[in-house]
């Protein structure tokens, strides 16, 4: 053993330069294992922990509007045969209202309670953090308002409901498992019970309603439950409204955006991990190649294979693992950043804290590869003689050819060496060719969702309909405001669209979005297959639907909505990444099969110039009508708020992946050029001493890596410009986008591209230069 | 101006484990023009540090060497070469200096007529006047032209070692410093390398060439023995006549009178 640790010593000190680039890919690859590993089994489960702890059962039913006929009798009949317990309780309820949040404005689902909110068994609200010095007029807000929505204890918030303004002093975040998410749909608010009563008197009669969280019996489908419950409120009494959630479904829309963000962190760090894990072998198998002679040295002396083979198991190993548990460690320090996205998200509160299987699977995944590769590495230390050890492994003159002929090259003298250097080593640029382009495509990926997410956000994808802004007028004016909205100059291609939901076979429902001109629809790239309903007997379902039922275009398919139900031939498949994909479009002609329009309240969706117009025609179209108006949303607010997460997260990626791909170049670089300038040390004593100067054979060294990395750059920019697009189709299938089309910009790849390559260059520069510090004599006699 | 490289009080110390070791002792020597001058010691006297030293491949401890070089007009003129720098000592090499090594060293991933062509370039662009005098210079040292694109890995000890004469003369320098050419070589590839050697230096290339073997200083017309790191004798032999005993003779009797 004292031989192993010896000889492993030995080999640490004259390697001291690989060795320490061999540990921080080790590290490297061990933090991002890490990171992806605690993302996905910490960070992610905790919502639905955070749901059990609170006792969130399988979800709540919202039934407001008019309660007249529903009471604590008619819920338990509902309720009681299907479910093992039920909470009911009353708040105020109101759908769509503008809340600011971030930069500019959501529009969910409020519900409003006062204390009694935290006096619930089921289904708790509990405080995350609060000032208890403020005493009257305070609010707790949503855990996501102080995550992301920019607000702190103390800061005053204020926001419109039902045309009236509200001031309230922040005295708490709560954390809430329904309520507390935008992606979910709705917001819990709970004010003083001073504030409540005065709003209660307000709003009681219109906007009372009862939240009930229940737990199904094992048996139920909760599918069916969910229609079923829906379909005899309505029964119960038309104007009401009830809408079950599950909480499987709150779940997902919690976790799904930054889901969506952490597969492509995930895919990508997978991709450098496999890049790490390359190098690491070429490294390794190098590193025992360079130490061929020292081997030879030591088998000649009588040492035996099992001794050396064993003393490099001790440093790669030894390396491996203080390497990776430096990595995991150092996972835990970057984490910070990534659940900031993730808390932002999910609006649920969570602390990173050490996860014993997210910090061992690391470390056993980089030591065991790092085992593996030894091992087959050193194996052929076993079978090597001494003196074919000693001759550096040559056993065979290799009889190259000669691609660059230094009497006919028509290329410079330095360029012409470096392309001769290109080809004796084609193995190690064969590896900087796929390593560099694979980087590129991951930061041309990262480069997409920067560009679709941040900077000019792919509305088509994100949204199902994009427009200037939206106002709801009740059904008694509707007609009337049609009318005062297309005289109006600043808005333009003015058009009914109603959100529904439609059943399907009892079992479940799509969101429809129904238009009463299809054809003005402003986002037709919805549909990535077949075309947009026309006709009454017409309807465009997902791709999500139509590939969990087994329907396609021209298949006909029942929809019930109520006692009413109708079939319709499928004309085209949309995308959506809301709504877990189930969404549907149709025209209200073909609505008209489920639903009577005539009481409902008309929503007119408008163009205009940009986010001071919006707000200019939705304030002037409610100082026209009043209580008239059901609700106004400007889009472009509501799109600032809602991409307020996106754009951190993005941006975030960006760099990050950025720099992770310009430091794992770098020491890829570094490990390379090494190798290359330790392998060629007789060469470059040659030329010194014939008179080249340091800085040409610099040059001739950088130069020599840049036809693989520059080839590679353009090569993989084109590829990636070309594959980016089906690759986040394949992430983003299960969320329901079948076929993405986002934007990359072209100026952004080439300037990846071009940043890359200058990093590489750099580098090699710099690394290359240690020949400089070498003297020709020395070279040559190291021999 | 007949001499070439001139010392003053060179010396050269090496520092082994915190002990110092003179290598080589305050040496006042000179090299002339058109010479074929043998450096000759025992094992570790310092010959070869000599040889690198004077060549400006290794830089002395104390001392100067003055070389008449040709400066940019082509004009002689006596250069310290100690003052130089790294790169100004590649560019004094490039123009002044030929080496030819006892283990050749060739650049084995470049084709015979690429290892004359790599030292050509770096002091005439033209690649074709560079290509045609490779190729006589290959044709000289009886190198075949179908050897022309083999590599280093494919010919054998004395073919390679006479490419290694042809690298040194290619870009004609002033002198060509050989370090134990005929070494690793054996005796009939050895004598062509010296036949070489030989012709050049007839033809009025200066030559300093550090041996032990006493067969290849007899091809000299100067001896110095180096010993201790001091030159300890000259033994001035006149030109070399193929088959002259009694030069032979005068070789052995100033080797044995160094105590060789």
């Amino acid at each position: 053993m004292e031989k192993t640790i010896l000889l492993a010593k030995s080999n640490f000190r004259k390697n001291r330069g690989t060795s320490i680039g061999l540990f921080f890919l080790m590290l490297m690859a061990a933090m991002l294992v890490g990171v992806s590993l605690l993302i996905f089994l910490d960070a992610y489960p905790t919502a639905a922990k955070e749901a059990k702890r609170l006792d969130a059962g399988d979800g709540y039913l919202w039934i407001g509007e008019e309660l007249q006929g529903i009471d604590d009798e008619f819920i338990e009949d509902l309720l009681g045969a299907d479910t093992e317990r039920y909470e009911a309780g009353r708040c105020l309820g109101y759908s769509n209202v503008s809340l600011p949040f971030g930069n500019g404005n959501v529009v969910p689902g409020l519900v409003v309670y006062d204390s009694r909110a935290f006096e619930t068994k089921m289904n708790r609200t509990e405080i995350i953090t609060e000032d208890t010095s403020i005493t009257e007029g305070y609010i707790y807000l949503p855990y996501q308002f102080f995550t992301s929505g920019g607000y702190d204890l103390g800061d005053v918030y204020t926001f419109e409901l039902l045309g009236k303004k509200y001031s309230f002093d922040v005295r708490g975040f709560i954390n809430t498992t329904y309520f507390g998410c935008n992606n979910a749909g709705n917001y819990e608010f709970v004010i003083d019970d001073e504030s409540y009563e005065k709003l209660y008197e307000r709003d009681g009669d219109t906007a009372e309603t009862i939240i009930v969280s229940f737990d199904l019996k094992e048996d139920v489908n909760p599918g069916s439950f969910r229609i079923r419950v829906g379909n005899d409120v309505l029964s119960r009494n038309p104007g009401a409204i009830a809408l079950a959630a599950l909480l499987p479904d709150t779940l997902s829309s919690k976790t799904f955006l930054s889901l969506i963000l952490a597969a492509s962190f995930l895919t990508m760090t997978i991709i450098i991990v496999v890049v790490i894990v390359l190098m690491l072998s070429n490294s390794i198998a190098n590193y025992i190649r360079e130490n061929m002679k020292t081997i030879g040295a030591l088998k000649a002396i009588g040492y035996t294979g099992r001794v050396i083979i064993g003393s490099l198991f001790a440093l790669f190993v030894f390396m491996a693992c203080v390497g990776s548990l430096v990595g995991a460690g150092l996972s835990y320090t970057l984490m910070p950043v990534m659940v900031k996205i993730i808390v932002g998200q999910m609006g649920v509160p969570y602390t990173v804290s050490f996860n014993p299987v997210c910090s061992i699977i690391p470390v056993i995944f980089v030591v065991a590869f790092t085992f593996f590769v030894t091992f087959l590495a050193a194996g052929k230390i076993r079978k090597i003689h001494p003196i074919v050890a000693l001759r550096e492994g040559v056993e065979n003159h290799n009889f190259r050819r000669n691609h660059i002929r230094l009497d006919r090259s028509v290329l410079g003298l330095n360029i012409s060496l470096a392309l001769k250097s290109l080809f004796t080593n084609m193995k190690q640029n064969t590896i900087t060719f796929f390593v560099t382009g694979l980087l590129m495509f991951v930061c041309v990926v990262a480069l997409l969702m920067y560009e679709n997410f941040s900077r000019n956000p792919k509305l088509g994808i994100l949204t199902f309909e994009i427009c200037g802004g939206v106002v709801a007028f009740d059904y008694e004016t509707k007609e009337d405001a049609l009318k005062y909205l297309e005289d109006r100059e600043d808005a333009s291609n003015i058009r009914r669209m109603i959100q529904l939901n439609i059943n399907y076979n009892n079992e479940d429902r799509l969101v429809t979005y129904i238009f009463d001109d299809v054809s003005k629809m402003n986002n037709k790239e919805v549909c990535y297959k077949g075309r947009l309903p026309e006709y009454d007997n017409e309807i465009a379902v997902s791709g999500t639907f139509a590939k969990q039922y087994g329907y396609d275009i021209g298949d006909e398919v029942r929809f019930d909505y109520g006692e009413k139900n109708s079939s319709y031939l499928i004309t085209g498949l949309v995308q959506t990444c809301n709504n877990f994909g189930k969404e549907a479009v149709m025209s209200e002609k073909a609505a008209e099969q489920l639903i009577d329009f005539e009481y409902i309240p008309g929503y007119f969706w408008f163009d205009c110039d940009d986010a001071k117009t919006s707000q200019k025609i939705l304030d002037e179209a409610t100082e026209k009508y009043g209580d008239h108006v059901v609700s106004a949303m400007n889009f472009f607010d509501t799109l600032e708020g809602n991409m307020t997460t996106f754009k951190d997260i993005s941006t975030l990626m960006l760099v990050l992946l950025c720099s992770i791909s310009a430091v794992v170049i770098m020491l890829i670089l570094y490990l390379l050029i090494k190798a290359f300038i330790y392998n060629k040390r007789r060469d470059y004593g040659i030329y010194k001493a014939i008179g080249y100067t340091s800085g040409s054979l610099v040059l001739q060294t950088a130069l020599s890596f840049m036809p693989s990395i520059v080839l590679a750059a353009v090569v993989f920019a084109f590829g990636s410009y070309y594959a980016a697009n089906p690759y986040m189709s394949m992430i983003m299938r299960s969320f329901g986008l079948m076929k993405c089309n986002f934007d990359i910009p072209v100026p952004g790849v080439v300037m990846i591209a071009i940043g890359l390559v200058l990093i590489a260059f750099a580098f090699a520069l710099v690394q290359s230069s240690k020949v400089r510090k070498i003297e020709a004599y020395r070279m040559l006699i190291c021999e | 101006m007949n001499t070439l490289i001139k010392t003053n009080k060179l010396c050269k110390t090496f520092s082994n484990g915190g002990t110092m070791q003179h290598v080589l002792k305050n040496i006042d020597m000179e090299i002339y023009k058109g010479d074929f001058t043998i450096i000759m010691g025992a094992s570790g006297a310092g010959k070869s540090t000599l040889l690198y030293a004077l060549s400006g491949m290794d830089k002395p401890s104390l001392g100067e060497i003055y070389f008449t070089a040709l400066d940019e007009k082509g004009d002689e003129k006596l250069t310290n070469i100690t003052k130089m720098t790294t790169d100004e000592l590649a560019f004094f090499r490039r123009k002044n200096c030929g080496f030819v090594f006892q283990q050749v060293y060739l650049v084995d991933s470049m084709s015979l007529l690429d290892n004359l062509m790599v030292a050509g370039l770096l002091t005439n662009k033209n690649k074709k006047e560079v290509a045609q005098r490779a190729k006589e210079i290959l044709k000289s040292v009886d190198i075949e032209e179908s050897l022309w694109n083999k590599f280093p890995t494919q010919i054998s000890g004395g073919e390679a070692q006479r490419v290694g004469i042809a690298r040194a003369l290619i870009s004609s320098p002033r002198l060509i410093f050989a370090d134990e050419p005929t070494g690793a070589l054996n005796s009939k590839t050895g004598k062509d390398v010296l036949d070489a050697l030989t012709a050049f230096n007839e033809g009025g290339q200066s030559i300093v060439m550090v041996t032990h073997d006493i067969t290849s200083a007899r091809r000299g017309n100067r001896v110095l023995y180096v010993k201790d790191g001091e030159i300890a004798g000259e033994c001035n032999l006149g030109k070399y006549v193929h088959g002259d005993k009694e030069r032979h003779q005068k070789l052995s009797d100033f080797l044995t009178g160094m105590g060789w």
